[in-house]
């Protein structure tokens, strides 16, 4: 065993409190049983073949601490927000003002105590992944994170702010876990952010439920520290002519993979999944996307872009997969890579399976470096060199950012790229 | 007529450059002053557009021999971005599509790197717009470009207008252009020189790069130097571009370089 894995083995062994009902107790045990099984994948592993995870599992990860008062102070977005802090709701920091009515948010723990019967048949049973390490220890070691629920023909106009912050003195992990369910009709936007401070795993799963006609765009933004490991999972499941519009933007950690699993069950059902990494040093910022095309007539459009300095890494993994039967399947997949040093490298890899015979299915991609000409073409009215590459690979990353919706989060994500840029603080602000 | 004064803005004196390790340009001379503008014509592959991007900077050539001074300070050593703050500008044969930046955008970016580099303060958004407004409507440029992406799925004509708008808002002293008129129709023609035109002045200087006689109806030389095989074959006033005209290129190969001639 690792220390990594020794260290999960014994919080396995603690397990969690007692009191929680037997559907959650019953999902700790398959995830303790699942992770003791498969333990932390290596390189082996088809779906880790590009990422190591040998720093993780080098290290003791204990169980994160308390937040101690006075510590990082972080900058908050506008409510209605809610604040995870190191495995706990931060009651002072959460915010839920301006929530509509039909619209309720809170802590899924609390949840779990108040009314367990409206999340039993959703928690664990949208999508799942077998054997999935990440996923276990998530299932059997989380405390807490979002429940949240948009009523059937609510429009929930403001985005809600899902905060997850990190401080560890000590190496530490964390398995936030939230459960968003959007009804009938409903539409809405949720922001998760991730940031924190010090050698630390957040391992967050977040489930979504989409009913028929359901609209939701869900961006994620991962600004974790430098030394961190972060491993994200969201699953969506839609249903009938619903619409889901998810992107991941990975800036920070160490060690990032995000992995996307949308299922599409109801016809006419559509998913944009969108990513943006932005790399440096020895980051390895990985993704893993797969679309289960389960019923006729539903569209999933892939879009990744990367940019990569130093030796840094970027992964996209995209799968489709068209069940027999799902006809009239409409699915695309571009992923395209900046790489801004010699030493930066993109790994892009398209599988597409496809069980149906009357289906559009197309995947693509690019691998670059800044061009020549545009860079000379720059030079040559007077702009200099480093705000001239700052320019065009901001414009390669603002595409991206501009499918962000909502304007105040588009705002926040453009400044969160820039300042990952090589030159990003020589742009000045669109006129 | 041309006046002659003291220093002549551009001095090109035995200039031989290379690309790939070929070399395309076999030793130009060339003197342009204030005031002036002169015309390179040329067969295709003669080298003139390799003199205009070797006067820009551009970095796949490499000179080998002979020396460019621009006001009195050598060209050659400069950074492009260096000889654009100093008031070099080229308009481009082949304008770049740059997805992603907005035409305006881009052009205030510019501007004030310029007036950053000479110590000028620098425009805001609404001065910028003012004035930007005032130079596309000069041009002739469709305002619905303005905002559009860097020349992206701009058709031929309005490429070449978008590299007479920067002309007109950068205000350079010495602007060479390659080819401006390639691809365009007769009124994108006579749009495109009116707004070089309405740029000359005592103190500015044109080098104008063209294949055919046609644009020099409207954009007047003072001079003409017609490229044969990298060198300058002849040089002469402006009727040298009619002789041209008649005659075609192909004269050149035979007659001996007529470079030294008195000046008209």
């Amino acid at each position: 065993m690792t220390p990594a894995e020794q260290a999960f083995a014994e919080q396995l062994a603690d397990g969690r409190p007692g009191g929680e009902p037997a559907f959650v107790r019953a999902l700790r045990e398959a995830g303790r049983e699942t992770f003791l099984r498969v333990m932390l994948p290596t390189q082996k592993h088809e779906d880790w073949r590009f990422t190591s995870l040998a720093a993780l599992s080098a290290r003791r990860l204990g169980e994160v601490a308390p937040p101690p008062a006075g510590a990082l102070q972080p900058e908050l977005p506008p409510p209605p927000r809610l604040v995870f802090w190191n495995g706990h709701v931060d009651v002072r920091r959460t915010d839920l003002s301006g929530l509509p009515q039909g619209v309720r948010a809170g802590s899924l723990a609390a949840a779990l105590r108040e009314r367990p019967g409206a999340i039993e048949p959703l928690l664990g049973r949208l999508v799942g992944a077998r054997d999935h390490a990440f996923g276990a220890l998530n299932d059997a070691l989380f405390r807490d994170g979002a429940f949240l629920e948009l009523g059937d023909g609510t429009d929930c106009e403001r985005p809600i702010h899902l905060v997850f912050v990190t401080t560890a003195a000590e190496p530490a992990a964390w398995h936030p876990r939230s459960l968003l369910v959007v009804g009938q009709g409903a539409r809405g936007t949720v922001v998760e952010s991730y940031r924190g401070q010090g050698l630390y795993l957040v391992n967050a799963v977040t489930e979504v439920a989409l009913a028929e006609g359901a609209s939701l765009e869900h961006d994620r933004i991962q600004e974790d520290d430098p030394g961190a490991f972060h491993m994200g999972r969201v699953e969506v499941a839609q249903s009938a002519a619903s619409r889901w519009k998810g992107q991941s933007v990975a800036l920070g950690a160490a060690l990032a993979r995000v992995e996307v699993r949308v299922l599409l069950r109801g016809e006419e059902a559509a998913c944009d999944v969108h990513g943006l990494y932005v790399g440096a040093g020895r980051q390895v910022l990985d993704h893993l996307v797969h679309v289960d095309h389960a019923s006729p007539r539903c569209a999933s459009r892939e879009i990744f872009k990367g940019i990569l300095d130093g030796a840094s890494r970027g992964v996209f993994a995209g799968r489709v997969h068209v069940r027999p039967g799902a006809q009239k399947t409409d699915a695309s997949q571009v992923s395209s890579n900046l790489l801004l040093s010699d030493d930066a490298v993109a790994d892009s890899r398209p599988q597409l399976e496809i069980l149906a015979d009357d289906v559009k299915c197309s995947h693509g991609g690019t691998v670059g470096q800044l061009g020549e000409e545009q860079l000379f073409y720059l030079r040559s009215r007077g702009i200099p060199e480093a705000l001239a590459r700052a320019l065009l690979t901001w414009a390669f990353a603002s595409e991206m950012v501009e499918r962000v919706g909502p304007a105040e989060v588009r705002r926040r994500v453009r400044d969160a790229v820039r300042a990952r840029l090589p030159g990003g603080e020589l742009l000045m602000e669109a006129a | 007529m041309s006046r002659r004064p003291g220093t002549p803005m551009l001095e090109i004196k035995g200039l031989k450059a290379e690309v790939a390790g070929r070399e395309i340009l076999h030793g130009i001379d060339l003197d342009l002053g204030a005031g002036e503008v002169h015309a390179v014509m040329g067969p295709n592959g003669s080298g003139k557009s390799t003199l205009a991007g070797v006067l820009a900077g551009r970095e796949t050539y490499r000179v080998t021999a002979g020396s460019v001074a621009y006001l009195g300070e050598d060209l050659l050593t400069l950074a492009p971005e260096k000889r654009a703050a100093k008031g070099l500008f080229l308009a481009f044969q082949y304008p770049v599509e740059i997805p992603g930046v907005g035409n305006l955008y881009f052009l205030r970016t510019a501007l004030n790197a310029l007036r950053r580099s000479r110590g000028e303060e620098e425009l805001d958004a609404m001065d910028f717009l003012t004035l930007a407004r005032e130079k596309m409507k000069l041009v002739g440029m469709d305002p619905a470009l303005a905002h559009r992406s860097l020349n992206e799925g701009f058709s031929g004509g309005e490429k070449k207008r978008n590299e007479v708008l920067q002309m007109a808002v950068l205000e350079p002293r010495l602007a060479i252009l390659d080819e401006i008129d390639s691809g365009l129709d007769i009124d994108a023609l006579r749009a495109v020189a009116d707004g070089v035109n309405a740029l000359r002045g005592p103190d500015r200087a044109l080098l104008v790069v063209t294949h055919y006689q046609r644009l020099l109806d409207y954009i007047r030389p003072d001079r003409v130097h017609v490229m044969a095989g990298g060198r300058i074959a002849a040089s002469g006033g402006p009727e040298l571009a009619h002789e041209l005209e008649k005659k075609g290129y192909g004269w050149l190969q035979a007659e001996p370089p007529r470079a030294a001639e008195a000046r008209p």
